[in-house]
């Protein structure tokens, strides 16, 4: 056994998994409010990265920042959080609002629409050029925790705490803040909530909000860790995350959490081992084949994911 | 009364899609013989304008308008380009292709760019007589005989392939490489003639395979041992082959990443060691090529470019030459375009003349080798 593939899988995993996690608890908290598939969710992600972008230039770029480079990554995901809230607010305003009684085919068609709206717009305002972090320039590779002859990244263990103090946040704000029980009590129960005096659109605004703004986070923690952004880079990881999403159980938020560390572990482990397991027959290329896989087993043997609830029809 | 009004709605669209067929049909049928009026001719661009090859879409497209603008200007025509955004996705491709090949102005292609493009529009085009002349895709197959309408001014991935082989066995005395595809028309064969070739020269190869939109290459560097030397990627995207060098040097692997020609992008590309081939001499090696630079500078906003953005100004400079002779009587057809092309003798911007082989291949050429060192490219073969 290579233990040191083993522990750069693990770690290469749990990065991407953090990433799929945050984007996940985006789809997760409107499903659990709304019943509603915000297909436009990964974009957001990706006007994120934009936006962080937009923020490294302005501080000077990768190479020569203005200030510390901790501030510049500092910056950079609470900008992504603002440009994402803010969007995902606009996005509920404009896109969904108007058709919050109309059949459930409508708002989905909408949230593609918005999908293909943003994507477009940032072709338009950025071009269709990959755009890159220059990470390295930002902090050295050499910079990061050395165990026997594995290095990790400091950006990579960045990414990983800052997605997991976000979950975290998220977590503590839903359990133990008033936000958060009005947030429970209209995923329960739309109807009733309003009666008992919340103001539903007013929670409703608030969870586009901080999903949204922690799909720009996600957005950022993508470009610094792995370099690339491009205007289509959202439709691929809007898909992981709803994946991980389903498979933790929609609705659910430490579901979206585990779902996400699910899905990039298995990613990160099928890419590392299928040709062993298959004994060549299958290559890297499948990755996403067992991903999906997962899914598809997960669908048929835990319809409602991980931690979700069977729906109770009543009568 | 339902089931009736169902029935009364699928007899009206079967009415409709027969009445379009044949509409439709006559139209297809004349379409190679279709004369167009010298003062309207067009020239259709099929390439990825957008999504991950974008980049090389667009340096492309840049070149051929600066190409098209400049002959019009000096021969007093008034060719047009019409766009065609593949986004790197075979299917769009073949729809743009019917497209081309139902606009009875189109004189010429130039493109596919990409080789799945060429793959599935080359016999669309055969059949309406429309030359497509590439600026970069390279795949061996594409001059085989099966498109005989098909040009490149550009080398074949049979003279890539093993060009790279030489490279790297010899040059560079690698022992243990990883060759890496992107699961596509390009990069499947190329990467497989690399390997063979390498094995035949006792160098031992372990093969993986990415996605054409894969952004994180970490877990298939988990897979490269610590001893192998070189990691030879198959790919259209610049950016791709720089993240994977990245991520070697962030874990800690001494291998360096050999691009193929799809990688090479001074801008995008930019590892601290690593090598890259490319069909055409990038021209700012060129000191002949200043004036040229020059003039395209003035003209284009964006000045990055690499070889891929000379190379489709060439395919261009090959369609305008061509049709331009057909229109000598005042009209031209697409067929006359074609065999004006096959007799292409013209200067190339990279040194000689460019003529076409009996299947469409230039004559005679091969792909240069750059070594990057922090970012900083130079021809070293």
């Amino acid at each position: 056994m290579d233990w040191d593939k083993l522990v750069q899988l693990l770690v290469n995993g749990v990065t991407l998994g953090s990433v799929y996690a945050l984007v996940a608890l985006g789809f997760s908290m409107v499903y659990g409010i709304l019943k509603l598939l915000n297909l436009a969710h990964g974009d957001v992600l990706m006007v994120g990265a934009f936006v962080g972008w937009g923020v490294l230039g302005w501080l000077g770029g990768a190479q020569d920042p203005t200030v510390a480079v901790w501030l510049v990554i500092l910056l950079m995901i609470l900008a992504a959080m603002v440009g994402g809230g803010f969007l995902g607010v606009a996005i509920e305003r404009f896109a969904y609002r108007p058709l919050r009684r109309a059949p459930r085919i409508a708002p989905l068609i909408s949230a593609l629409g918005v999908s293909f709206f943003l994507q477009n717009s940032v072709l338009l305002l950025f071009g269709a050029n990959f755009r890159s972090y220059d990470s390295f320039d930002l902090v050295d590779v050499g910079v990061g925790v050395e165990w026997g002859p594995l290095h990790v990244w400091v950006m990579r263990i960045v990414v990983i705490v800052s997605a997991l103090a976000m979950m975290g946040g998220l977590w503590l704000l839903v359990t133990r803040s008033k936000l958060g029980k009005a947030m429970r009590a209209t995923a329960f129960d739309r109807e009733a909530a309003a009666m008992m005096g919340i103001d539903v659109d007013r929670v409703i605004v608030k969870t586009f909000f901080i999903g949204s703004a922690l799909a720009g986070a996600a957005g950022v923690l993508v470009g610094l860790v792995f370099f690339q952004i491009n205007h289509f880079m959202g439709f691929n990881y809007g898909l992981k995350g709803f994946t991980a999403a389903v498979v933790g159980g929609i609705g659910s938020i430490p579901g979206a959490m585990v779902g996400g560390l699910f899905i990039g572990l298995a990613e990160a482990f099928s890419v590392g081992y299928i040709e062993d397991l298959t004994r060549g027959r299958l290559g890297s290329a499948f990755s996403d084949l067992v991903a999906f896989l997962i899914l598809v087993i997960f669908m048929l043997v835990r319809p409602q994911g991980i931690f979700g609830k069977p729906e109770v029809k009543k009568v | 009364m339902r089931k009736g009004l169902i029935a009364a709605g699928l007899a009206a669209l079967v009415a409709v899609a027969v009445v379009t067929a044949a509409v439709a049909k006559p139209a297809a049928q004349t379409t190679p013989a279709q004369i167009a009026a010298c003062t309207n001719v067009s020239l259709g661009f099929l390439g990825p304008l957008t999504g991950p090859a974008g980049f090389l879409g667009q340096e492309q497209l840049s070149w051929l308008r600066f190409g098209v603008q400049k002959y019009n200007k000096a021969n007093g025509t008034a060719f047009k380009v019409v766009l065609g955004d593949t986004q790197l996705k075979a299917p769009v491709a073949r729809t743009l292709a019917r497209r081309f090949v139902a606009d009875s102005n189109l004189m010429a292609v130039i493109g596919g760019s990409e080789s799945q493009a060429v793959v599935v529009s080359g016999n669309l085009f055969e059949k309406a007589d429309l030359a497509s002349i590439s600026g970069s895709a390279t795949q061996t197959n594409l001059t085989n005989g099966q498109f005989k309408t098909f040009f490149r001014v550009v080398p074949n991935d049979a003279i890539q392939g093993p060009q790279i082989v030489t490279y790297v066995a010899k040059n560079l005395k690698a022992k243990n490489v990883v060759v890496i595809d992107s699961q596509d028309d390009y990069s499947l064969p190329l990467a497989s003639a690399i390997t063979r070739g390498l094995r035949a020269r006792n160098v031992t190869v372990s093969r993986e395979s990415v996605s054409a939109d894969d952004t994180d290459f970490s877990s298939v560097v988990a897979n490269v041992d610590s001893n192998v030397n070189v990691v030879v990627f198959a790919t259209q995207v610049a950016t791709a082959a720089n993240t994977l060098s990245n991520q070697l040097r962030e874990q800690g692997k001494k291998a360096i990443v050999f691009g193929t020609d799809g990688a090479y992008s001074p801008s995008q590309f930019k590892p601290r060691t690593g090598y890259v081939s490319v069909f055409a001499p990038d021209p700012h090696f060129d000191p002949s090529a200043r004036a040229l630079i020059r003039e395209y500078n003035r003209y284009s906003k964006n000045k990055e470019f690499g070889a891929f953005g000379p190379a489709t100004y060439m395919a261009g400079l090959v369609a305008t030459t061509a049709v331009r002779s057909a229109c000598a009587d005042g009209e031209a057809t697409r067929a006359e375009v074609t065999r004006l092309t096959r007799r292409t003798n013209i200067p190339s911007i990279f040194g000689g003349r460019l003529r076409f082989s009996a299947k469409g291949d230039p004559l005679p050429t091969k792909f240069v080798i750059y070594r990057i060192t922090n970012g900083k490219y130079a021809p070293v073969g």
